[in-house]
């Protein structure tokens, strides 16, 4: 015992601080979700909650709607992380260049993420009204046609997932930008000098230096978006139109809040966990990321 | 920097949050001072700015007593007073609608309002401003009302109208595209078309309403199909309201002057005046096809005691209770907000009796019908809001609605109860 | 026009453009605030409306405790940002350098108490802050907040050490340094833009936050920012043009700490200046 102390003392050291802040937030928590999630506690049961097993479990998977619930949280994080991606890596790639006023376009691309989201939020929602909405206005000024975003199915999903692009991509763009920090220019000029075009730079050059920040952003970004209930609660008003603009946590918010269905909502928020711990793990392996497997 | 000078930072910061944590500790009990009374409420702004006068005179003149507030959005009220006080915790004293009664009384985390205070204080309010689940009264009412009415635009129409036959007229004469481009900028009618609560009216117009005696749902009867096709011609097929007109549109183009009407209820009447929009308080139309007056769902706001408060401390509740629910307050919010006052001294005071918009308001009440205050209630308005909105976009036909409101609310209760 | 012109042109245009698409929704917030009855819509295209006003700003500046919510949002985002940054530059270097039992698991943890629907912790979150007498006071949002950071963070931090190559350190090693000297002189400095990540997004987590301040705070004195301008909003009606002046208002710290850590951002101390 002494010599492993002795051996690994640093490390945990290291470590406790932050160790120690975690496990006083979220542990007591978590172990009470886990431990409602089995039980019957509602509003009815609130004073004498009963063990009922798995009984939430075979609700939630006998849900109706639970498929194309699913469905559309995996298209709205898969569409939202995507896009994050691509404008925050391609921006931060740009703005690494030479560009006159780089401070301030550098200081204006980051408002979206540094102004309180339930105003913008709702400002894009104001944006999306199909008769007097700024969206529907330009495109009518263009001569398109007009979209109603929140009248129709598919489109009242591509709404909320606009906006939240729109609030997301600073965030990515920043981490980028400190990322490309790392990447010593010696690099390009070597590349350069061997005739690589800029496709093959991005390819073989920044993308893989780049990925020491972009995948914990990335797996973060996925767990964020996926368990983002604001932005799409806000500019679907409540999951227009007729309940079908939902995601996954919706349904966890419902429960608790409008029906005091706390076992439920605890189960829920079980299903929820398991699909993206097993998301993380599955991906993290994937990209190679050492730290997870070993 | 070396590792000690890391590690003696590292544990300052813990031992500043040590000491801070005993602080906030220390301040929380054991120091002698005025008692505290802590209010959740969950009041718009304009409502807060008079409450805040009466309980800054109320601590000035209470040396022994603190009376703090805090607002939260009333879902997370519930919520969160309900865990708080199922932990023996929570604030004293908690105002809201009329319908926390339901999960307050169900899980017993409030003092029944008839079994603190005596029948004859009681009596002093009007009859109407209680809601009893359980036999009990849960709330001890400091407001009626919480209802909507017809407003109109007085610029644009000179006399409200009474059956939906002139309604529909009048606005139809209004409704127009002014600058020639092909859209239609302004509106006879605009009013939240997505909210089931302003459904309700026109449902108690053709003689249906939401749920029966024994609270099922009663959604799926021919009262509610032509209700929808009723609101939903409105829009569809005289062209008298904007598609996708929900709150936020209505509140802009009235208070833009390009719309003649909307419904809504007391709370917006001031930010009409402060757009200096003209307005005329009615009653919602008359249906002329079955003769019923249009049905807005009333209910009271008020107070409710936490049921873990006693001794005391509930004395001194009790007596900040009287003094919110005073004949002066009440009479301050009613003159500033037009809000009816629940106790009958307020209600019969000259300066609240001579006020158009209370009397308008009061006409509105009484053509009314409660709220119900059973949680059974939001299982059925998230049913009819699917229904409806479905209706409104053409995706459902008014029966097929009916039916699917009436099923998901059978549902949703049974779930809730499960 | 030579190749490299063009390429150049096409960069600020494309850069522009998006620029301006970026920034339209928020001329909409800065026109909501000019705009007089409390309109959050309108049906017009103009930006500054009819009526504009500055009366907003007057009114959530002198008219509503803003400067309050300011000074009790600054104490709390800089102490987060402050206890956030140092726990995650020390727990991030551990996992980027040390090999011992438990770091895999260790690492999965940190990611793992990001996954759970928050809304489900914010009530026992709550018990428990109850019972240790942390409702209600700074020291409670300060110690939630750096949780909620520090997944994030300690994996960046970790991630940027890695691409730092180990020889520098050890060289300092050879050269006497002890392994916390060598991480304090070698590795903290190279890894300014990492801590500057880490910094901007700890400050942001504490700064816009909402729902577990709601939970923990309810004296008015305490109010953050986000609490403050909720306020602002009621069941039905909100006042929409001070809420929106107060948005405008909140970036500007934001963008302030932005410039300020930016030199970070583009120190050119890239490590091909060390290893060359």
């Amino acid at each position: 015992m002494g010599s492993f102390l002795r051996r690994y003392a640093q490390p945990y050291l290291f470590i406790a601080p932050a160790a120690v802040v975690m496990l006083l937030v979220v542990l007591y928590p978590f172990i009470y979700n886990f431990i409602i999630a089995f039980s019957n506690m509602s509003l009815y049961h609130l004073r004498n909650p009963e063990f009922v097993g798995l009984q939430h479990f075979r609700t939630i998977f006998t849900e109706p709607e639970i498929v194309s619930v699913f469905a559309k949280t995996v298209i709205w994080t898969v569409v939202n992380v995507a896009a994050h991606l691509f404008l925050g890596v391609g921006l931060a790639i740009l703005l690494n260049q030479e560009v006159k006023g780089r401070g301030i376009f550098r200081a204006l691309l980051i408002l979206p993420w540094a102004m309180p989201q339930y105003i913008t939020a709702l400002t894009w929602r104001g944006m999306f009204n199909y008769q007097y909405g700024a969206v529907n206005l330009m495109l009518r000024a263009l001569h398109l046609p007009a979209v109603p975003w929140q009248a129709n199915e598919y489109w009242a999903l591509a709404a909320p997932i606009i906006a939240n692009i729109w609030l997301g991509f600073p965030f990515m763009m920043i981490i980028a930008l400190g990322g490309l920090q790392s990447i010593p220019k010696e690099l390009y000029e070597a590349a350069e000098i061997d005739g690589a075009g800029w496709w093959f730079r991005l390819r073989k050059i920044t993308l893989p230096l780049l990925k020491p920040v972009l995948v914990p952003a990335t797996v973060l970004g996925t767990i964020w978006t996926f368990n983002n209930l604001n932005v799409i609660w806000l500019v679907s008003h409540y999951g227009e139109p007729a309940d079908k603009t939902h995601i996954l946590v919706t349904y966890v918010y419902k429960a608790a809040f409008h029906y005091y269905r706390y076992g439920y909502a605890a189960a829920f928020s079980v299903v929820i966990f398991i699909l993206l711990l097993s998301f993380v793990v599955y991906f993290l392996k994937a990209t190679g990321e050492k730290g997870a497997a070993g | 920097m070396t590792m000690k000078k890391l590690l003696s930072v590292i544990s300052g910061v813990f031992a500043a949050f040590l000491f801070l944590s005993i602080l906030a500790g220390c301040g929380g009990g054991g120091q002698k001072g005025p008692a505290r009374i802590v209010l959740w409420e969950i009041m718009d702004p304009e409502e807060r700015v008079i409450l805040d006068e009466f309980l800054d005179a109320y601590n000035a003149s209470h040396a022994d007593v603190e009376v703090s507030r805090t607002n939260f959005a009333p879902e997370q009220l519930r919520t969160q007073f309900l865990t708080a006080a199922m932990g023996g915790g929570g604030p004293d004293l908690v105002f809201g609608p009329a319908d926390n009664a339901g999960p307050f009384s169900i899980a017993s985390v409030v003092h029944p309002v008839d079994e603190i205070f005596p029948g004859d204080y009681l009596a002093r309010f009007i009859p109407l401003a209680f809601d009893t689940l359980a036999g009990h009264i849960w709330t001890l009412p400091a407001q009626v009302g919480n209802h909507l009415c017809l407003i109109s635009n007085s610029d644009i129409v000179k006399t409200p109208p009474a059956t939906f036959e002139e309604m529909i007229r009048i606005a139809s004469d209004f409704t127009a595209d002014t600058n020639g481009d092909g859209s239609i900028d302004r509106y006879g009618l605009v009013f939240e078309s997505k909210e089931p609560f302003w459904l309700v009216p026109f449902l108690g117009s053709f003689g249906g309403w939401v749920m029966d005696a024994e609270h099922n749902p009663t959604l799926d009867t021919p009262a509610m199909v032509k209700t929808l096709r009723f609101v939903s011609d409105l829009r569809n097929r005289y062209g008298i309201m904007p598609r996708e007109c929900d709150y936020q549109l209505s509140d802009t183009m009235f208070k833009e002057g390009k719309a003649a009407m909307t419904i809504n209820g007391h709370w917006s009447w001031r930010g009409y005046d402060d757009a200096g929009i003209p307005i005329i308080l009615s009653s919602i139309p008359k249906n002329e096809k079955t003769g019923l007056w249009a049905v807005p769902m009333i209910s009271s706001r008020g107070y409710s005691v936490n049921v873990n408060i006693e001794g005391e401390q509930l004395e001194r509740v009790k007596e900040l209770l009287k003094y919110l629910v005073s004949p002066e307050i009440q009479v301050a919010y009613a003159t500033k907000l037009s809000v009816i006052p629940s106790i009958r001294e307020a209600f019969d005071d000259p300066a609240v009796k001579k006020l158009d918009r209370i009397a308008a308001s009061w006409e509105q009440y009484q053509r009314g019908k409660r709220m119900p205050v059973v949680p059974e209630m939001r299982a059925i308005w998230d049913a009819m809001r699917p229904a409806f909105q479905n209706v409104l976009n053409g995706e459902a036909t008014p029966e097929d609605a009916a039916r699917a409101m009436q099923k998901d609310a059978v549902r949703k209760i049974r779930e809730m109860k499960g | 026009m030579t190749k490299r012109a063009l390429k150049s042109a096409l960069r600020h245009g494309a850069l522009a453009l998006f620029t301006l698409a970026t920034i339209y929704p928020i001329v909409q917030v800065v026109s909501i605030s000019l705009r007089p009855g409390d309109r959050l819509y309108t049906t017009s295209l103009a930006l500054i409306p009819e009526g504009a006003s500055l009366d907003a700003y007057h009114a959530i500046l002198f008219d509503k405790p803003f400067l309050l919510w300011m000074r009790n949002s600054l104490i709390v985002s800089v102490s987060v940002t402050i206890i956030g940054v140092a726990l995650a530059a020390t727990a991030g270097y551990a996992f980027a350098r040390f090999r011992f039992p438990g770091r895999g698991a260790g690492m999965l943890a940190f990611l793992v108490t990001q996954m759970f629907p928050a809304t489900m912790l914010l009530l026992p979150l709550f018990l428990l802050l109850r019972k240790i007498g942390l409702v209600d006071a700074m020291p409670g949002l300060i110690i939630a907040y750096v949780a909620t950071a520090l997944p994030f963070c300690v994996w960046t931090m970790k991630g940027y050490y890695e691409s730092i190559p180990v020889e520098l350190e050890e060289a300092a090693m050879v050269d006497g340094t002890t392994r916390v000297g060598a991480f304090t002189r070698v590795t903290l400095p190279l890894s300014a833009p990492a801590l500057m990540i880490t910094a901007l997004f700890s400050f942001m987590t504490a700064w816009s936050e909402f729902m577990v301040a709601r939970v923990i705070i309810q004296k008015l004195g305490l109010y953050t920012l986000p609490l403050g301008l909720e306020s602002l909003a009621g069941t039905f009606q909100t006042e929409w043009a001070n809420y929106s002046a107060g948005a405008i208002l909140v970036c500007i710290p934001v963008v302030a700490l932005f410039l300020a850590l930016n030199r970070y951002l583009v120190s050119g101390l890239t490590l091909g200046g060390v290893k060359g």
